[in-house]
């Protein structure tokens, strides 16, 4: 005869078993009187835990009672033995603390207007202090000693550059909002 | 100690909103009393003043509205775009072309910019936006003309209307299907089209790129009907840079011309040709009578690269090659090459569309063969 395991009749001692397995292991208990002993002494220890889970009567208002007057002699003793420069101490500790906070609010709001606005990129290095046409992804620009002026085609897909020997760029492509043909030309004199 | 962390907090939090400032006065537009545009509205849009460490940026986002307040069509519209603080030795210009706009009507022209400035420039308009021309259907021309708008607004209108002149005969003799050909046929050489970064500054030559700079001869191609031929020109090439192109031109016309301009093809080492720009000569000095020759020249330096977002490659200049792209004469007549012509020298697949087969091309891609014919058809 095979038994039903240690786990299966505990389930079953709780009435925690689902109903198929319940079946098949009241049938097997009906015949076996070892397992039945099983199962009554899971129910036994089910009881006893129960009994044990209840816990003693207190009387809270007491212990309460007991408790705050145990702070209030604990904060008397303390300011019995506290002198004035033990205050002081204190005191410094809190500032230091707070101009320890107050640094560290300012370092993050700093690093968040770093993080927040770059710098800007460096125009690209001139070999010479004239102004400098170029076409670049977004529009064509002219600059001139660190400063930049550019005309961009943000509303356009296919653009067509073309330069001008007399100091131009030129830009031409059809404006995607308005379906008119605009083209932007940046000069140096 | 918390209402001190509360001080820190509202400041740090103002002084990131201040970053952000909204434009305010930073641009003023001037049209003339008696212009034949007015202006309507000018919609700033997302346009703001930003602070970037020591520098302002500022992003002009402007839709103008313009009014036509002329008897006549307005073809071609140049506005003089100058930031004389941020850039004293340049000037900016938006130019749009191909436009047919009847009298008594409203029509768009958008500014898109960027000014990168120190903060520390005192205070007044940044951008001022000034009428430089106005091209009308008859090829009279409004303004003060401080940027050569008329010539150039000109030479576009005859590229317009020589570009229709062609699509409408694809049209009349092989209907929709032969202009949907036409069309696929021009996007094809649009996409195809080599393109090179160029790179353009005027003054002395670059010190490390003057090593090794040798006097390069152009070829040059010829139209059957140029009223103005090229004869020889040289530039000075070092590498990726060349400087100082001269070519000296002569008028075959008995008329007397006052601006030519020669457009310039490089040549890589593996052959591959490449639209470098134009030479352009113009302006009082430039007055070239029936029959004379003059020079073109340029004190100019122009480096090529390969296209590229993260900057491209340097493309090493193996030979060049002009042909005479534009003739104004005294008269304010331009001349332009035919289609044929271009054709004929294959240039159709290296040079830039011209502005009008660029808004045909696109309104075909957006709106089809019959909306193109339709568009054609109106004048």
């Amino acid at each position: 005869m095979t038994h039903p395991n240690q786990s299966v009749l505990a389930l079953y001692a709780g009435q925690d078993l689902g109903w198929f397995t319940r079946r098949r292991t009241e049938r097997h208990l009906a015949r076996c009187p070892e397992c039945r002993g099983e199962v009554q002494a899971f129910g036994s220890a089910r009881d006893n835990l129960a009994a044990l889970n209840e816990l003693p009567a207190l009387s809270w208002n007491r212990l309460a009672i007991e408790m705050k007057a145990n702070i209030r002699l604990g904060l008397a003793a303390g300011e019995c033995v506290r002198g004035q420069r033990t205050v002081s101490m204190f005191q410094s500790l809190s500032d230091a603390r707070a101009l320890t906070a107050c640094a560290s609010v300012m370092a993050l709001v700093a690093a968040g207007l770093i993080l927040q606005r770059p710098a800007p990129v460096a125009p690209p290095a001139i070999a010479r202090d004239s102004a400098v046409l170029r076409a670049t992804a977004g529009g064509i620009e002219l600059t001139q000693g660190g400063q930049t002026l550019s005309l961009l085609h943000a509303h356009s897909g296919d653009v067509a550059y073309s330069a001008g020997a007399q100091g131009s760029i030129r830009a031409g492509y059809v404006d995607s909002d308005t379906g008119n043909v605009t083209i932007n030309n940046l000069y140096v004199q | 100690m918390s209402s001190r962390l509360a001080v820190l907090f509202v400041a740090g939090v103002a002084a990131l909103c201040a970053q952000d400032a909204p434009l305010d006065n930073a641009v003023k537009i001037n049209l003339p009393p008696d212009s034949p545009l007015t202006l309507i509205s000018a919609n700033l849009g997302e346009s703001h003043v930003s602070q970037r460490g020591s520098a302002v940026v500022l992003d002009l986002d402007v839709t103008l509205t313009l009014h036509n307040s002329s008897p006549n069509r307005v073809r071609g519209v140049t506005l003089l775009v100058a930031a004389q603080e941020v850039t004293p030795g340049g000037k900016a210009s938006v130019s749009v072309p191909s436009l047919d706009v009847p009298p008594s009507q409203n029509f768009p022209v958008r500014i898109d910019l960027r000014l990168l400035r120190p903060a520390q420039i005192a205070g007044g308009p940044l951008v001022q936006v000034n009428l430089d021309g106005v091209l009308f259907q008859d090829y009279s021309f409004y303004g003060p003309n401080r940027l050569d708008s008329r010539r150039t607004m000109t030479a576009w209108e005859m590229q317009a209307q020589r570009d229709r002149k062609y699509f409408k005969s694809i049209l009349a003799l092989h209907g929709i299907e032969g202009l949907k050909q036409t069309m696929l046929e021009s996007l094809n050489r649009q996409a195809e089209r080599p393109r090179l970064d160029v790179q353009v500054s005027r003054g002395p030559a670059v010190t490390s790129a003057a090593v090794g700079e040798h006097s390069a001869r152009f070829a040059f191609l010829r139209f059957p009907d140029e009223p103005v031929e090229p004869v020889e020109g040289w530039a000075e090439i070092a590498g990726n840079e060349a400087r100082n192109p001269r070519i000296d031109v002569r008028n075959l016309s008995s008329r007397q011309v006052r601006s030519v301009e020669v457009d310039w093809i490089v040549t890589d080492r593996q052959g591959k040709q490449y639209m470098a720009g134009s030479v352009p000569a113009s302006g009082p000095e430039f007055n070239l009578k029936a029959g004379n020759t003059s020079r073109v020249i340029q004190d100019t330096a122009l480096r090529f690269a390969h296209l590229s977002k993260d900057g491209g490659a340097p493309v090493s200049v193996a030979g060049m090659t002009g042909f005479v792209g534009q003739v104004e004469f005294a008269d304010g007549k331009v001349w332009i090459p035919n289609r044929e012509s271009l054709a004929n020298a294959q240039l159709l697949g290296i040079l830039e569309p011209s502005p009008e087969e660029q808004r045909l091309t696109d309104l075909y891609r957006k709106k089809g063969p019959k909306a193109l014919a339709d568009e054609l058809n109106k004048f």
